[in-house]
């Protein structure tokens, strides 16, 4: 009888283990940025945000039962690579969603697979309009261009600016860019004396500073990257033009000052993420970002420690055993999510993300908040 | 009003693009010249010497002429180990038959372009894939007004230095014995090897003097952007290109004058198109060269086996 009892227990035990094993089950959510190529440095950002990120979702207890990881894949910026990662994330049936890709043009032609086989997609930066609107399952949790580019363009205006010339890289963020300004600043009685497009890798950018000084407009509008944005602001200072630059929020970044110096001094930008902010979520993620990989996190790493946080509450919402379906659903439904970012919602229509930008320029050698035009 | 002080201004604007292509044209055209065959890993070396060159100064800070000295080295180190990876393994055969194959010239061309991929990544291993700002002090980015037209510091340097590196490699070519060699190397390497020039000796000098050239070329348009990065060498390395077709593929002058002719049109083009088209005017100016002078503009119709 008492051996029954032992035998009993042992067995339970036994049993009570295997149910432990069978709840500490992994999930696993796939990450496609480009880890190598020429755009390496923002996928090296992403990657050590999401690090963050997910070390302090797995040791918060918020996901019972159940442990996530992260696998990341380098797409190369390279729309084909990025088409071949969404093959073998769909294949992993442990991946219930994804994380990517940096730009639109690579988020898309991966998003166009994932819409056909039904895999919830999030992207930190893909803004270009048409992104969300491939299927239900695209989200982002960036500003498009639609928003930001009109924003700007009421900004300008009411610094009481009236023509403007817009140099725009030509990919199809660039063009959405461009279109969003235009539209907007047309809209409140703007002029736009030129629109200029420059090839990407391009770094000369004297001929095109030459053309629009001609046309003396009271701004030029930048929509490029930071390593662009910087050679832009030290040509146009040789050339000895003065026109004030306003630019995207893709411009902001500690290295566009590192790199453009004195010349980038009052350039013009609305940005979702600034370090300074005093908010103890944001002033804990900039200290341990600093402390583990020696930089200040700009914009970008801020944007993936979010996407990344987004995708887990949905995750933890949905349970310890999600499908892509649950989590899909469970994405849609975010409200406030309390992000370094800002507060980020869903549109449930739309999904497209509801943030507040703020104002910023470049004074005294650091980016600066501006109140007021 | 076109033809204006601005017009005047681009035509500057392409003077200074174009010498930043011929500065690279130069090295890489006198490697083609005697090898016949594309160097890929040349935009590699290129970036090398920007970075050398950007380490020193930031770990020592000396005078700027000090720095061209070390970087000439670090080209010649580079361009003699890069002709013992990719290049000489396949001069194993010296009979006319292996060397005169399409496919051995084409393994070359593969090799060099392996050894450029491995070494751009290594670099991006080692520095990541940001670019690197330079130290104030070393910026040649100071405007230089010369009556209303501006340039930059660095446009006058690059302008100098290409017009220094094209008068000495005339010189080394055709007043001096190593010169001679070459040219003999150039026109048939056999026939060179069988009157007793050590042919390896003379592709090797070839190499170290070319990538000293390149090397020298990354460092100065490295302080004229003010900024370096591992794929630096890209962009320029296929304008250097068209420029060395264009200009007839193994004459260095003509290169130079090619390279000139492209910043300029594509400064021009900018005025009357948007810049965005500017690639597809390098392009369109190489294709009606090869229709209408298949030789190059300053081509001598030598014999291409």
């Amino acid at each position: 009888m008492r051996k029954n009892a032992i035998l009993g227990a042992i067995l339970g035990a036994m049993l009570a283990t295997t149910a432990v094993q069978a709840a500490d089950r992994e999930i696993v959510i796939g990450y496609q940025a480009p880890l190598s190529g020429d755009r390496s440095q923002y996928g090296e950002m992403f990657r050590n945000a999401a690090q963050i990120k997910l070390e302090e979702f797995n040791a918060s207890g918020k996901l019972a039962g159940a442990k996530v990881a992260i696998t990341f894949e380098d797409s190369k910026d390279d729309p084909k690579e990025a088409r071949n990662i969404a093959h073998k994330f769909l294949d992993n049936s442990k991946i219930v969603g994804v994380i990517g890709d940096f730009s639109s043009t690579v988020s898309m032609a991966a998003g166009e697979i994932y819409a056909a086989e039904k895999m919830p997609q999030l992207s930190q930066t893909a803004s270009h309009p048409d992104f969300t609107k491939l299927s239900p399952w695209q989200f982002r949790n960036i500003t498009t261009q639609a928003f930001e580019g009109p924003y700007n363009a009421d900004w300008i205006i009411a610094a009481d600016k009236k023509t403007a010339a817009v140099i725009y890289i030509q990919n199809d963020w660039g063009i959405s860019a461009l279109d969003g300004f235009v539209s907007g600043f047309k809209a409140k009685g703007g002029k736009i004396t030129a629109t200029e497009a420059f090839n990407p890798g391009n770094r000369d950018f004297r001929s095109i500073l030459t053309k629009v000084a001609r046309q003396k407009p009271d701004v030029i509008y930048l929509a490029m990257f930071y390593e662009e944005g910087a050679a832009f602001a030290q040509q146009r200072e040789q050339l000895g033009i003065k026109i004030p630059l306003y630019g995207t929020s893709s411009l902001y970044s500690p290295k566009l000052i590192e790199l453009g110096r004195e010349s980038v001094e009052g350039l013009h930008l609305a940005t979702t993420f600034t370090p300074d902010n005093p908010d103890p979520a944001v002033q804990t993620f900039v200290k341990e970002y600093a402390a583990r990989f020696k930089s200040e996190p700009g914009m970008f790493a801020a944007q993936a420690y979010d996407a990344v946080g987004i995708m887990l509450d949905a995750v933890a919402k949905a349970g310890p055993s999600v499908t892509r379906e649950s989590l899909r659903d469970a994405l849609a439904a975010t409200t406030d999510y309390p992000g370094v970012t800002g507060a980020t919602s869903f549109d449930p229509v739309t999904r497209e993300p509801a943030k507040a930008l703020a104002k910023m320029m470049v004074k005294d050698g650091r980016f600066q908040v501006v109140t007021g035009p | 009003m076109v033809f204006d002080v601005f017009f005047l201004q681009q035509v500057i604007n392409g003077l200074s693009i174009g010498c930043v292509y011929a500065l690279m044209a130069i090295g890489f055209t006198l490697i083609f010249g005697v090898l016949n065959v594309v160097n890929f890993a040349h935009g590699e070396v290129y970036t090398i010497g920007a970075f050398v060159g950007l380490m020193v100064i930031t770990a020592m800070a000396p005078p700027l002429l000090a720095v061209v000295p070390l970087v000439l080295a670090v080209g010649a180190v580079s361009g003699v180990g890069l002709e013992r990876i990719a290049f000489r393994p396949f001069r194993r055969f010296t009979d006319e038959a292996s060397q005169k194959s399409r496919a051995m010239r084409e393994a070359t061309l593969l090799s060099s372009l392996a050894v450029s991929i491995v070494t751009r990544e290594i670099m991006m291993h080692i520095f990541g894939g940001d670019m690197q700002g330079i130290p104030s002090g070393y910026l040649l980015q100071q405007p230089v007004a010369i009556g209303p037209i501006m340039v930059a510091s660095g446009s006058l340097v690059i302008f100098a230095t290409s017009a220094v590196m094209l008068g000495a490699l005339q010189f080394l070519l055709y007043r001096t014995q190593t010169g001679l060699g070459i040219r003999a190397v150039s026109n048939n390497q056999l026939g060179a090897r069988y009157v007793g020039i050590n042919t390896d000796r003379t592709i090797v000098t070839t190499f170290a003097v070319g990538s000293m050239l390149g090397a020298t070329a990354g460092i100065l348009v490295g302080l004229y952007d003010g900024a370096i990065s591992p794929h630096m060498g890209f962009a320029p390395g296929v304008k250097a290109f068209v420029a060395m077709v264009m200009g007839g593929l193994s004459s260095i002058p003509g290169a130079v004058a090619c390279a000139l002719l492209l910043g300029v049109s594509e400064s021009i083009a900018t005025e009357f198109l948007s810049s965005g088209w500017k690639d597809l005017i390098t392009y369109s100016l190489l294709v009606i060269t090869l229709v209408f002078f298949p030789q190059g503009l300053f081509g001598h119709g030598r014999e291409r086996a």
